[in-house]
C-alpha cells in the first residue's frame, strides 16, 4: 500500500501552516514589514525614473525646448523697464504726447498729496533686480539640469541593476530551496541496510546518557562512545561520512537549531530544529528511521529523516 | 408546496456564478416541490439584451417564464452612477437611480410576481443586488427567501439594501462570512437564516488521462477555472505564477480554462485552453495537482467546492475573506496573500504529495459533509417547513420597512458604498464547520 494512504488527514492544520509558513517568510525577510508597508515602500520609488522605457536621455534638450517660445510651456512673465518718464507717459500715439506734457504740467500739483520720486526709484531699482535674477536662474538652471540629467540616468541604471540582481537573488535561493527539498525527499528514500544507517545509530545513541544531554559534543564529533558504536554498526568510512554529511547539513540550517519546540508542530523555526532535538534525544525510529517526521514531512512518500511523527514542522518538506 | 425561483438569467447555457447556483437549487428543489422558475429574456448580463423569447418554456423538466426587460444597461451611465453612490456621499434617490441603471430592469417580471403571490407559497430570489430581488422582494415580502450571493463590494454597503435583508421571511447565506457581513451591513441578526451554499453536479468517475491526451499536456499543473479577468485576480496570479516558475524552475504549468478578457501573458508554462464543457472541466480539476483561486471578492466559489469534490487541494487568494475560511474550515487548502506567500504554499503542494493528498481528502470529505445535495436540500426543506409552521401558527410579521418620502429620498445623507462596507468585520469565521 503506497504510504499515502496511510495519511491521517485529521493531522493536516492549514492554519497552523500558514503560521509557520509566514513566519519563515518573516525569517527570511529579516524585517517584519507588513504587506501593506511593503507596498507603501515600493510606491514611494521613483518608478517612472526606474523605467528604462520611460527615462528621457535627452532631458536637458528637453527642458531646453520646453523654455523656447511657442514650446506650449507656460512663458515667464516680461521683465518691465521702469523709469520716471514711463509714469507719465501714454500709449495714444499722437493724443499720447499731448496727454504726457499735461500730465507733467500737472505734477507739481500731484506732488501736493504725495510724492511719487521714491516709488519710481524703488520700481526701477526692482526692475533692475529682476533682470539681475533672470540673468543668474538661466545659468544655474542649466547646471541643475545637467546634474539631475546625470542623476537619473545613474539612478536608472543602479534601478534595472538591483531588479536584475534581486531577480537572480530570488532565482537562486528559491532554485537552492527546491533542489534542498528535493535532495532530503530522495535520500529519505534510500534503502539502508539492515543495522546501517541514520535510525540504527540513533537507536544505539538513545541509551546512551551522553548522547541525551550532549548533542554539543556529538555536533563537534569527539564522543568516544559514539565513535565506537558508529564504527561498529557500519564501518569506520561509512559512519565518519555520514555524520560529516549530517555535520554538514546541521551547519546549512544555521542558527536555528538552537532552541527547539519538540512539544509542538508549530514551534516554528527552521526544520532543522526538530531534527535535531530528536537527534539529541535519542529520538525513536529504530526499525531504520520508519516514521515521518511529521504527518506531512518530505516530499516523496517513504521513509522520512529519523523525525518523531506529530513532532515537526509541517511545512517542513 | 409550490416554490418561485426568480433569478436574473436562466438557461442551460449560463454559467454565471448566481444563476447556475439558482439552476441547481431548482432543479434539486422541483424532485420534493412544485418549482417554477421567473425570469427575464436576456442571457448577457453586461446588456441585458432581450435574447431569449418571452413566455414560458422548459428547461430540464422546470416550467421557465420569462419576461421582457424595458431596456438595456448603459455601462457608461451605470459606470458614472456605480462611481457616485459607492465613493461619495449620496441620496436614497441615487441609489434607486443606480438600480434603476444596473438592472435588469423588467417590470413585468415584478408585476407577474405581484399579481401571483397568492399562487405560491415562498419566492426564493437570488442576488439581492439586481432589480428583481429588490422590486420582487418589496413586492412579496412575506413569502420572500432571498440568497443573497454578496461579495465583499461597495453593494452592500447601499442603504436601499437594509430593509430588504431585514424584511425578507429568510436568508440562505452562502457561507460564514458573507452571514457576517450582511448581519454587522443591516442588523438582521433576528431573520430566520442558515448558511447553506449550494452544491455541484460532479461527475463519480474523471478520466485524467484522457484530459492530458487531448490537451498534450505531459507536466504536472495547476488549473485554473472561471473568466480570465483582472477582477478575479487572473492579473496578479500570472505575475506571481511567472515569479514562481523564474524562482523554482520547476516544470509546473499553469493552465486555464474559461473565457478571457484579459490578455493572456506569452509564457511556455502558462496554457490557455478557452472555454471547456463540462467533461474536460472536470477531467482537468482531476489531473491537475492543484486549483488555484485567485479571486478577492468571492460568495462562495463552486469551482473551489468542485475541485475539493475531487479530492484535490486549492490554493486561494487570502484576501477573499470566504475563500480564506472555507481553506481553514475545511483544512482543504492552503492561501495567499502576498507573492511571498504564493512561493511558500504553491511549492509546498509542489514538493509535498502527502500534504496536498491529505488536503484532497479533507476536501473531498468536506464537500460530502456539507455540500452534497442531500445535505443542501433537506436545510431548504428544513427551512421552508419551518416557515409553513410560523404561517400555520398565525405568527405576525411586521412588513417590510417603506421607503422614505420624497424629500427624504433626495437628501444626501447615505455614506459612500466603500466607505460603509470598509468598516464592516472583516477577515474569515473560523468556528462552525470545522472538522478538528
Amino acid at each position: 500500500m503506497p504510504p499515502e494512504f496511510s495519511i491521517r488527514s485529521d493531522s493536516v492544520d492549514v492554519e497552523q501552516i500558514m503560521t509557520q509558513i509566514r513566519a519563515r517568510i518573516r525569517e527570511k525577510r529579516g524585517v517584519d514589514y507588513t504587506e501593506e508597508e511593503l507596498r507603501q515602500l515600493a510606491s514611494v520609488k521613483l518608478e517612472k525614473f526606474l523605467d528604462p522605457t520611460k527615462v528621457r536621455s535627452d532631458l536637458i534638450a528637453h527642458y531646453r525646448r520646453l523654455r523656447e517660445p511657442g514650446s506650449g510651456a507656460t512663458a515667464p512673465p516680461e521683465n518691465y523697464a521702469f523709469d520716471d518718464h514711463l509714469v507719465y507717459g501714454s500709449a495714444r500715439g499722437g493724443t499720447g504726447g499731448v496727454i504726457t506734457r499735461i500730465r507733467r504740467l500737472l505734477n507739481p500739483v500731484l506732488k501736493l498729496f504725495f510724492n511719487p520720486n521714491p516709488i519710481i526709484q524703488v520700481l526701477n531699482r526692482q526692475s533692475a533686480i529682476n533682470a539681475y535674477n533672470r540673468e543668474e536662474f538661466d545659468r544655474t538652471a542649466a547646471l541643475n539640469y545637467e546634474l539631475i540629467h546625470n542623476l537619473v540616468l545613474e539612478v536608472t541604471r543602479l534601478g534595472i541593476e538591483v531588479k536584475n540582481l534581486k531577480m537572480r537573488v530570488e532565482s537562486l535561493s528559491g532554485r537552492l530551496d527546491f533542489s534542498d527539498r528535493r535532495a532530503r525527499a530522495l535520500e529519505s528514500v534510500v534503502q539502508y541496510r539492515p543495522g546501517t544507517g541514520p535510525a540504527a545509530e540513533l537507536a544505539e545513541a538513545a541509551p546512551t546518557p551522553a548522547a541525551a544531554g550532549g548533542r554539543a559534543a556529538r555536533r563537534d564529533g569527539d564522543t568516544p562512545g559514539r565513535e565506537g558504536e558508529a564504527a561498529a554498526s557500519a564501518g569506520p568510512i561509512k559512519g565518519e561520512a555520514q555524520r560529516a554529511r549530517r555535520r554538514r547539513r546541521r551547519r546549512g540550517r544555521g542558527g536555528a537549531a538552537g532552541q527547539p519546540d519538540p512539544g509542538s508542530i508549530a514551534s516554528g523555526g527552521e526544520p532543522g530544529a526538530q531534527a535535531d532535538a530528536a537527534d539529541g534525544a535519542g529520538a525513536p525510529g529504530a526499525d531504520g528511521g520508519g516514521g515521518d517526521s511529521l504527518p506531512f514531512d518530505g516530499g516523496e512518500p517513504g521513509p522520512a529523516d529519523g523525525h518523531e511523527p506529530g513532532t515537526g514542522d509541517p511545512t517542513d518538506r | 408546496m409550490k416554490l418561485a425561483v426568480v433569478v436574473q438569467r436562466y438557461g442551460l447555457d449560463i454559467n454565471g456564478g448566481a444563476e447556475l447556483h439558482a439552476r441547481y437549487v431548482a432543479e434539486h428543489l422541483a424532485r420534493r416541490a412544485d418549482v417554477e422558475v421567473l425570469t427575464t429574456c436576456a442571457r448577457d448580463y453586461i446588456t441585458w439584451r432581450n435574447e431569449l423569447p418571452a413566455g414560458e418554456s422548459d428547461v430540464n423538466g422546470l416550467r421557465v417564464r420569462r419576461f421582457p426587460v424595458r431596456r438595456e444597461r448603459d455601462p457608461g451611465r451605470f459606470g458614472r452612477r456605480s462611481h457616485h453612490v459607492f465613493g461619495s456621499a449620496h441620496s436614497i434617490a441615487d441609489e434607486l437611480a443606480w438600480l434603476d441603471s444596473e438592472g435588469p430592469c423588467s417590470p413585468a417580471l415584478i408585476d407577474c410576481i405581484r399579481r401571483n403571490e397568492p399562487g405560491y407559497d415562498f419566492f426564493l430570489f437570488f442576488s439581492f443586488r439586481y432589480y428583481h430581488a429588490y422590486y420582487g422582494i418589496r413586492a412579496v415580502a412575506p413569502r420572500a427567501i432571498l440568497v443573497p450571493t454578496a461579495e465583499r463590494d461597495g453593494a452592500v454597503g447601499l442603504s436601499i439594501f437594509a430593509p430588504i435583508f431585514r424584511g425578507v421571511r429568510a436568508l440562505m447565506y452562502n457561507s460564514f462570512e458573507e452571514r457576517a457581513m450582511i448581519q454587522a451591513a443591516a442588523g438582521n441578526d433576528a431573520v430566520p437564516h442558515v448558511v447553506v451554499g449550494v452544491g455541484s453536479e460532479v461527475p463519480a468517475r474523471t478520466d485524467p488521462e484522457r484530459f492530458r491526451r487531448k490537451y498534450g499536456i505531459t507536466s504536472p499543473f495547476i488549473v485554473y477555472v472561471g473568466r480570465i479577468d483582472e477582477n478575479k485576480g487572473c492579473k496578479e496570479l500570472f505575475s506571481h505564477f511567472e515569479r514562481y516558475t523564474r524562482a523554482v524552475g520547476s516544470d509546473l504549468s499553469l493552465v486555464l480554462m474559461g473565457s478571457s478578457v484579459l490578455p493572456i501573458p506569452d509564457h511556455p508554462r502558462i496554457r490557455h485552453l478557452g472555454f471547456v464543457g463540462d467533461e474536460d472541466k472536470f477531467d482537468g480539476i482531476a489531473a491537475a495537482d492543484a486549483l488555484v483561486m485567485p479571486s478577492y471578492f468571492e460568495s462562495l466559489s463552486m469551482v473551489a467546492l468542485e475541485a475539493w469534490a475531487l479530492g484535490k487541494p486549492v490554493l486561494a487568494n487570502g484576501r477573499c475573506d470566504v475563500l480564506q475560511g472555507q481553506c481553514l474550515r475545511s483544512n482543504a487548502g492552503l492561501f495567499y496573500e502576498s507573492y511571498a506567500e504564493f512561493l511558500e504554499t504553491l511549492a509546498l503542494i509542489q514538493s509535498n504529495r502527502r500534504l496536498a493528498f491529505a488536503m484532497g481528502q479533507n476536501g473531498r470529505e468536506y464537500f460530502q459533509r456539507h455540500y452534497s445535495w442531500p445535505v443542501i436540500v433537506r436545510k431548504y426543506l428544513d427551512m421552508l417547513d419551518r416557515l409553513r409552521a410560523e404561517d400555520q401558527g398565525g405568527a405576525r410579521r411586521e412588513p417590510i420597512e417603506p421607503l422614505p418620502g420624497w424629500f427624504a429620498r433626495r437628501r444626501a445623507a447615505c455614506r459612500a458604498g466603500n466607505d460603509v462596507v470598509r468598516e464592516l468585520p472583516a477577515g474569515a469565521a473560523r468556528r462552525a464547520e470545522r472538522r478538528r
